[in-house]
């Protein structure tokens, strides 16, 4: 039996993660599990909305078991009862599936995600309070004034080279992709004038400032709050995994191209190294069959009924959903709360299965993944997010930076690959959308096999942040 | 020679498997022995390549090469390299010279050896390029000159020797590759002295690429070839080789306004875009160029070497350049325009 206890913080600052591991170790060898073919991995889940239970099981191809714990919950846990868990978790749990089994990415979890941005203020509305609020400490990293400035100044000063060797081009494109509630935007631009006109080289004049966003509704509201700024800002909505498809005209144009916590909500795979195997993890989201039955009961239909109507709210959103069906939800309001309640009870179930080969894997259309041999391969076991989405847009990204270009970007990003083997890094539930720290190291490796060097460090501007800065720009 | 006669910049599509061997040598899984097999199989099949896509010059790829430096750098006596590992191979080198380079050394870069390795594998005329000496210098720590020309000069003076064995091996047609030189256009007048070192004395048709960079994939500078005018008339070369398909064809006017009256390699295909052009489009380019160079004076090639580019597309791209050439030779012909 494999014991692979991942918080080793936690463990060595809290007497209650260490406390749960002898029940945890004693429920396990109560179990009927064949130990010697029974992985158990302990986690520390930080995020209290999540998609686990306090105990899973997870078969390994079809041979062997993984049961995971969350230490954060277990330690509440009276031993007795954690052996019950432990034992309807390996029995396999029934609940009511809202999918197959698919990879990571192509769960129904994104299709949540994808509802929340677009029906933000359906969502905002029932909750009584912007998105902005859900994050830590209450307001997005993006209105930093300090970190506009420094980044402003670090523009100058490559135009001004470029203008002395004749080589600036007449338009200045500076790119934003994720606008938020265009309070980033707002304060760039403002800085970015104050600072044009102490440095007198009328660059303002030849800005061209594009804001880019996955929802309309949220681009609207950022490009009002830049209005001021006219016809230097356009706003365009842009798939966020495939900035190529709108942006395709800015190829090598993009001075500045700033991104402010966008890739921690793209979908992502996961691949595990199992004892030198490698393994796709598949996921399938599903409601327990208490939820199931809570929910149906509160919304009017039956639990069969649960899973067309979810899909329905997920394809239609919560306003077309009451305008549909009147006699089952009363208004948008009601439609929301449905929808709330179905997020807070959604839980995914995992499997372990072969991957026969790296090359046979791809990370996205044009990446196979072989990119993930050094980081995957002689680590021992393992498991990583493969950040499929945010790899799509920084390698859409790339291209269209300017030879003296940069990518600057916050974001919840691992940094090390060895942090894998030391914490929890997602997914988890942020407000109503879907958040996973990012795979750096892998984002780093693409980039240096594409010319570019990436570097990561922590968020200057508010110490103590999760949040770390990516800066990538052309190497040689 | 045919009219409108077809060829390559130099580099051929380098598969992802290839990549990983390389890399896969340098974290010292397989042993230069067998790095050396793999090459020269890639090398046999990268000329099969060109000559089922209908290419009149044929290049060997370029497939030995890590980059468009190292391969030099590492061979060059008195260029030293402090740190041989690499974490991918196409990662450059750090290299430096602390004292000048020898004149006369007795060891040879070896290029001799490698043109004769493609010459027996085809019947076609071969192209054989190397990356000139402005560029390598680009790529030195020079510790050693207290004048910077002088380092491009001696290097000048070792690609010289270099190319005078290739001409004793049979090489008739060698390319001098300057890919930094677009980023330093200040310096284009040192550049074009060191050509005319490495060309001298050599009885070979010359050809001298320029371009803004393939590193990547991505252009490492932006502009246009005025920079290159005059001065590249100085330079004793037959032919230039540039790009025209991803920039456009307006500096085209430059071979006319500064009365360019060698040969032009004419680049038709977009060597950093997978996207396979039509040969209607390749065509419609190389009769857009007729307007400024006669026929007898134009060579159809790509933007650059086609080491980024995935093997399918390659094969495609270079199927589709001597389908468009066909086009307009067939006009030409059919026009009594030759």
């Amino acid at each position: 039996m494999d014991v692979d206890l991942r918080p080793v913080r936690k463990l060595r600052e809290s007497a209650v993660a260490r406390s749960a591991l002898g029940p945890i170790m004693e429920a396990v060898c109560a179990s009927p599990a064949d130990l010697a073919r029974l992985r158990v991995v302990c986690d520390w889940i930080q995020y209290k909305q999540n998609f686990r239970e306090a105990v899973v099981s997870r078969p390994v191809a079809d041979t062997d078991t993984e049961i995971a714990f969350d230490l954060r919950r277990c330690a509440d846990i009276a031993p007795e009862n954690l052996a019950a868990q432990v034992k309807q978790a390996l029995s396999g749990p029934p609940g009511l599936a809202l999918e197959p089994w698919v990879p990571g990415r192509d769960s129904c979890i994104w299709r949540f995600n994808q509802l929340y941005w677009q029906a933000l203020s359906h969502w905002e509305q029932a909750t009584g309070r912007e998105y902005e609020q859900s994050l830590p400490g209450g307001e997005s990293d993006a209105r930093n004034t300090e970190a506009a400035r420094e980044l402003i100044l670090e523009l100058f000063r490559i135009w001004d080279e470029l203008d002395a060797r004749r080589a600036l081009p007449e338009e200045l494109y500076v790119l934003e992709l994720g606008v938020g509630n265009g309070s980033q935007a707002r304060t760039w631009l403002d800085e970015f004038v104050q600072l044009d006109r102490r440095h007198g080289r009328e660059y303002y004049h030849r800005l061209r400032y594009l804001m880019g966003d996955y929802s309309p509704h949220v681009l609207e509201r950022a490009h009002q709050a830049v209005a001021h700024h006219g016809e230097k800002v356009s706003a365009l909505v842009v798939e966020a995994t495939r900035p190529a498809v709108t942006l395709g005209f800015l190829a090598a144009k993009a001075f500045l191209v700033y991104i402010s916590n966008v890739y921690d909500n793209l979908p992502t795979d996961e691949l595990a190294s199992i004892h030198g195997r490698t393994y796709q993890v598949q996921t399938q989201a599903f409601l327990t069959e208490e939820d199931a039955e809570e929910i149906a009961g509160r919304f009017g239909t039956s639990r069969d009924g649960l899973v067309p109507l979810i899909d329905r709210l997920l394809r239609i959103g919560p306003e077309l959903l009451s305008e549909s069906s009147p006699a089952q939800f009363a208004g948008p309001g009601q439609a929301v709360a449905f929808w709330q309640a179905v997020w807070a009870a959604l839980r995914l179930r995992e499997r372990y299965v072969p991957l026969e080969g790296l090359d046979s894997y791809q990370v996205g259309p044009s990446l196979t993944g072989e990119i993930l041999r050094p980081l995957i391969e002689g680590q021992g076991d393992v498991r990583m997010h493969v950040s499929n989405g945010a790899l799509g847009s920084f390698t859409g990204t790339l291209p269209l930076l300017h030879p003296f270009g940069r990518i600057q970007c916050h974001d919840l990003f691992l940094t090390g690959r060895w942090q894998y083997r030391s914490g929890f890094y997602g997914p988890g539930k942020y407000d109503g959308s879907v958040v996973n720290w990012v795979n750096g190291p892998l984002l780093q490796l693409v980039g240096s096999r594409r010319g570019f060097g990436v570097e990561f460090t922590p968020f200057r501007q508010r110490p103590g942040s999760n949040v770390v800065t990516l800066t990538a720009q052309a190497r040689d | 020679m045919t009219l409108l006669p077809t060829t390559v910049v130099g580099s051929y599509s380098v598969p992802e498997w290839l990549e990983r061997l390389k890399t896969e040598y340098y974290q010292r899984r397989i042993s230069v022995q067998h790095l050396t097999e793999i090459h020269e199989v890639a090398i046999k099949a990268a000329v099969k390549d060109q000559e089922l896509a209908g290419i009149d010059i044929v290049s060997d790829g370029e497939l030995r090469r890590d980059n468009d430096v190292d391969y030099f750098l590492a061979r060059i006596p008195g260029v030293h390299i402090p740190q041989r590992a690499k974490t991918d191979y196409f990662d450059y080198y750090e290299a430096e010279v602390t004292r000048p380079l020898p004149e006369h050394p007795e060891t040879s870069l070896g290029l001799a050896g490698d043109f004769r390795f493609t010459r027996q594998l085809t019947a076609r005329p071969i192209k054989f390029s190397f990356t000139g000496p402005f560029s390598l210098s680009r790529r030195i720590r020079d510790d050693a000159y207290t004048e910077p020309g002088d380092l491009v000069r001696a290097l000048a003076r070792r690609l010289n020797a270099e190319a005078r064995e290739l001409a004793e091996a049979g090489a008739d047609l060698l390319q001098i590759d300057e890919p930094f030189l677009a980023g330093y256009p200040e310096q284009v007048d040192l550049a074009v002295e060191a050509v005319n070192i490495v060309t001298d004395g050599v009885p070979v048709t010359w050809a001298l690429h320029v371009c803004y960079g393939n590193r990547y994939a991505r252009p490492s500078w932006e502009g246009h070839y005025d920079f290159l005018f005059p001065a590249v008339k100085a330079a004793r070369v037959d032919q230039i080789v540039l790009e025209f398909a991803r920039k456009g064809l307006d500096d085209l006017r430059l071979i006319r306004q500064h009365g360019w009256d060698k040969w032009l390699g004419l680049g038709v295909v977009d060597v950093k875009s997978a996207e396979v052009e039509a040969a209607e489009l390749v065509a419609s380019r190389i009769r857009r160029a007729l307007e400024y160079v006669p026929a007898d004076r134009l060579m159809i090639n790509p933007d650059c070497g086609l080491r980024h580019l995935a093997p399918e597309a390659a094969r495609q791209k270079l199927r589709a350049m001597v389908a468009g050439a066909a086009l307009v030779r067939t006009e030409l012909i059919e026009g009594g325009q030759t």
